[in-house]
Formats: C-alpha cells, structure tokens, sequence
C-alpha cells in the first residue's frame, strides 16, 4: 500500500475513533451508530449498484432477515448471541444465495422487478406470518449482547463494535474492489458480452456479487436488530430498500467512501432535521434532486471531478 | 487426414421470418486465413455471432478441431481455443491499456475469482499483458486509460486482448473499420504478423488488404454461401461481382 493509502485508513479509523470522544450525548451518539449500520448496508448494495451495475429494489431482505433470525433465535428459541448471530448471517447469506439464482435470471429492469418483488414477498409474510414474526408488532429483545465476555450494552461498546464492523467492510470491499474479481466484475458491468468472449463466467461473477452483497447486507441486519433491540415488518419494507439505493446514489455508487456518506446524509436528514422540519421528507427528495442535478454521479465522484476541474 | 481448424455444417438460425443463415457449411483448415465476403446484412457477422456462442443455431453443427462446440457456452468455446474481436469496439473504457489485456488473460487462464490483493500487484501477469502490448506497438500507453486513445489504439487493443488469449482459431470483424491509411498500414502489418498456428476467419471490406490476406474466400448473400474458392476463382466468378463487386 502506498503511503497515501495508509494515511487515509488512518484518518478513517482516527475518526471513528475520535467521534465517542466528541460526542458525549447517548442520543447523538445512537443516531451515528445508526448511520453507520446504515453505511454497511449501502456498501452491500454498492456491490451490486456500483460494481456489477445491477439495480436492486429489494435489499432490505438482507437487513430483516438476519435481524428477525437473531431476534427469534435469542427471544423465542433462547440460543445465546454468537450462536443466535452465527445462524442469522448464514441465513441471510444463504437467503441471498437462493434469491440470487431467481433473480439473475433477469438483467436491467427485470432484475429491479425481481428483487422488488421478492422483497414484497419477505415483508408479507413478516407481516402477516404473526406467529413467527409477531406481526406488525414484531420482536423485542432484551438487550444488546455480551460477546466472549464484552459488554456491548451501552452506548458506546455499542458504537465501537459497529464502527470496528464499518472498518472491517470498508476494508473487504476495497480489496474485492482493486481485487482481479473486482475487475471482473466490472467488466461485467461495462461489457458483459466481451467478457463472456474473453472466457469469463459472467453468470457466476455476478452471482458472486449478489452473495457478497447478501452477506454485508446480514452483517448490518444483525447490527441493526441489537441497535434497535427491536425488529418489525419495516426492516423488510420497500421504504427501506429505496433508503438504501438513495443512500448509495446519492453518495456515489462504484465508490467506497459514498455509501458512507450517502448514509450519513441520509440518516441525519430522517432522525436530527426531522425534529425541526415537518416537511423532511420533501427535504430529502429536495436534497436528492439538487445533488443529482449538480453531480449526476453523487457526492463523491461529483467532488472528485469538481477538485480534478480545479488542479487541471 | 488433418482435422479441420472450424468446421460447420449446414448451420441455420431464423429471426422471425427472417433466415440468418441458411444451411452454411464451411470448412477451415489449420492455420488458415479465411476471407469472408458478402454484402451488408448477408449475415457474416450473424455468423461470427453464431461461431462466438452469442446466439445458439436453430440447426446445424460447429466444430472446432474436432471438438462439437454447437451447444457450448461462450467462455467454454474461448477455452478450447476460439477468439474474437468486434466489429463496434468493445472495450473497458475506464481501465487502462494493461488491465484490459489482464481482463483477457484472467479469463483465459482463470484467476477471476481472486477477491484480496491488487490486480495492479500481480506482476507476473502484467508482465504478459504489457509485453501482448507491445506486440501490437502500445507498450508506450499501456497505463493510460482506453477512454484518452485513440480510435486507431483501441483498435489494436482489440487485437493485443484478442492475441494475448492465444487462441487456435481467430475471428476478425472488420478490424480495419474506421482506420486511417496510415493505421490500415499499421494494423494490416500486424495481421501479417500473425503466426501460422493460429487460423483467422476475417470478415473485412477492405478488399485491398483482405484480398491480400486471405488464402480462401468464402462470399455470403442473404445467408447463403453462394461461392467458395481462392482468391483468383473468387475474383474471377460474375457472381462475385453481381452481388458485392458491382459493375
């Protein structure tokens, strides 16, 4: 790694580090905690969006599943955290293994379908299978877990664990993105029939990415349900799915640090401007349309283009 | 007896109501340059599509070196030997020269499905890609992105991801498309450099350079190989100049 490189995951860990030393209010600090699950998830779905160029609809799936496993694993069943958290990101991976076959049979449009529909299809029967589930009143847990013997119950162990996770994805995907797979997964991205021609196996590479993408995605889904200590219906919703292609759009898809930012906009948009603005919804549509309008790419690639304009 | 390079028999594919190809058989011999001619839409590059696996026949056989290829994927056919470049570029235009090459490589030899550690630190590939560069002369840009060359570079970037490949059997889709004079020069030189042991099949309009290449010349009409020969019977039959010559 070059130097440069080194200075910016120090920087990115510095942050992260200094931000529980910042911000001392449990309140302020949740909602961060919040957003970086929520940048997890946008990761995941940069994946598919940025790398692959497939457009999901239905990524919540991969956030709800896990957490609902975790949450019914831990309440109902009684199984402890590591076990509970082990079985819940193997069936949100395998979820997306199974769901991945069903929807790569599409590309473009059709794949969008697909996912949206497959997404309806969880958040139905998270909502109207009340048994499992609980319905629209969902599953509560008692607490935050304790892991191999830390206590991730408060505030901030919480927000350490999350951020080591943010640290731990970011660092994946940047090597599966500078990775020979991550070249081909572009290539499937810009020339799926040249790379066909060139002997690559594009059905699987793609295939790859939806797993990988599944597997992020359950990493923020188990996050999310000790986040809330709470899951319901919503953590499966079509608003949800949106949410996270906005995040990912807004901050640039095909870069790394833009579902991060893309989340933390968004996040603080939905939980701080919402306590002063009423209309925060229109805010956010506002803020989506203007970013797509000055940078059509998002923030990042926009910014980068803006400061490369600038040196030129 | 020596096995042809390609052999295809009695190949059919309809669209609709519209016949493709209609029952093509043709047969290319090892090391081989095949000209194939024929007016627009006479389906030459249907063809190619076919030979390439983008489109499966409706009837009819491929084979290559023996090998029946008719129902294969794409990516088997690419490595049992057969390469291709494209008539309309299709290129990874924002990758540089040396990472297209790796592209071609990696598919080849495999090697895809690495997710940790830098493509750009696998030297040992690099090395390949960069030296299947210089033999189409674009060492000097190998770091630079496709999207700042020019129409001329990406040309033979088509050729040097074609031939890094090492293929047995080459199909060529008007690589002279577009060119200059002096970039038809540059590339035509290229073409003859070509080994031996690899068999091309050229589609081409150039009929200057193609004839000049080509040791056999196949001519398609609305589908159908009307004639097949050398380059002196080609030439030589009306019915060459009736349906692509002119008067």
């Amino acid at each position: 790694m070059t130097g440069r490189v080194w200075l910016g995951w120090a920087l990115v860990i510095l942050a992260l580090v200094a931000i529980p030393v910042v911000i001392s209010s449990s309140f302020y600090l949740g909602i961060v905690t919040h957003a970086l699950i929520l940048a997890i998830l946008a990761l995941s779905l940069n994946v598919l969006i940025g790398h692959a160029g497939m457009t999901s609809l239905g990524h919540a799936v991969y956030l709800g599943i896990p957490a609902y496993a975790v949450a019914w694993l831990s309440t109902q069943a009684g199984w402890g955290p590591i076990q509970s958290i082990i079985v819940a990101m193997v069936l949100g991976t395998a979820t997306s293994a199974f769901f991945g076959i069903l929807a790569l049979r599409a590309s473009g449009l059709g794949f969008l379908m697909i996912t949206l529909a497959l997404g309806q299809v969880m958040w139905g029967i998270a909502y109207r299978w009340v048994d499992l589930t609980g319905g629209d009143n969902g599953i509560r847990l008692d607490h935050r877990p304790v892991l191999l013997g830390f206590d991730f119950t408060g505030a901030v162990p919480f927000y350490g664990l999350v951020a080591t996770a943010l640290v731990v994805a970011l660092f994946c995907l940047w090597q599966l993105d500078r990775s020979p797979y991550g070249a081909c997964l572009r290539g499937t991205r810009d020339q799926p029939r040249r790379m066909r021609m060139l002997g690559h196996d594009v059905w699987r590479i793609r295939y790859l990415a939806f797993i990988t993408s599944g597997f992020w995605g359950s990493v923020a889904g188990v996050l999310y349900c000790y986040d809330y200590t709470y899951v319901s219906p919503q953590a499966l919703s079509l608003p949800q799915s949106a949410e996270a292609l906005l995040m990912v759009v807004l901050g640039g898809a095909g870069t790394l640090a833009g579902p991060v930012l893309g989340a933390i906009i968004i996040t603080v948009i939905k939980t701080v401007v919402s306590s002063y603005v009423d209309r925060w919804y229109s805010l956010l549509g506002l803020t989506f349309i203007v970013v797509v309008m000055l940078m059509p790419r998002g923030i990042v690639p926009g910014v980068r283009a803006w400061v490369g304009g600038r040196r030129a | 007896m020596t096995v042809p390079a390609l052999q295809i028999s009695n190949l059919a594919k309809r669209f609709g109501g519209l016949a493709a190809t209609r029952n093509v058989s043709l047969t290319v011999m090892p090391g081989e340059r095949r000209l194939l001619i024929g007016p627009n839409g006479a389906g030459k590059t249907t063809l190619f599509n076919q030979i390439a696996g983008d489109f499966l026949p409706d009837s009819g056989s491929i084979r290559l070196f023996g090998e029946d290829m008719t129902r294969l994927p794409t990516p088997t056919r690419v490595k049992m030997g057969l390469g291709r470049t494209y008539q309309v570029l299709t290129l990874f235009p924002h990758d540089t020269l040396v990472h297209n090459v790796a592209l071609a490589l990696l598919g080849s030899e495999g090697g895809g499905w690495v997710a940790f550690g830098a493509l750009a630190s696998q030297r040992e590939r690099l090395a390949r890609a960069m030296e299947a560069l210089e033999d189409v002369g674009l060492g000097h840009a190998a770091y630079r992105r496709v999207s700042e060359t020019s129409y001329g570079e990406r040309r033979r970037l088509e050729l040097a991801m074609a031939l890094a490949q090492k293929p047995k059997v080459l199909l060529l889709d008007e690589p002279l498309a577009g060119l200059s004079a002096d970039e038809r020069e540059t590339v035509r030189a290229l073409l003859e450099r070509i080994p031996r042991d690899v068999t091309i099949i050229l589609i081409e309009h150039d009929m200057d350079v193609a004839l000049a290449f080509a040791d056999r010349i196949t001519l398609l009409h609305f589908g159908e190989v009307i004639l097949e020969g050398t380059r002196a019977e080609v030439i030589a039959d009306p019915r060459t100049r009736e349906v692509y010559l002119g008067s």
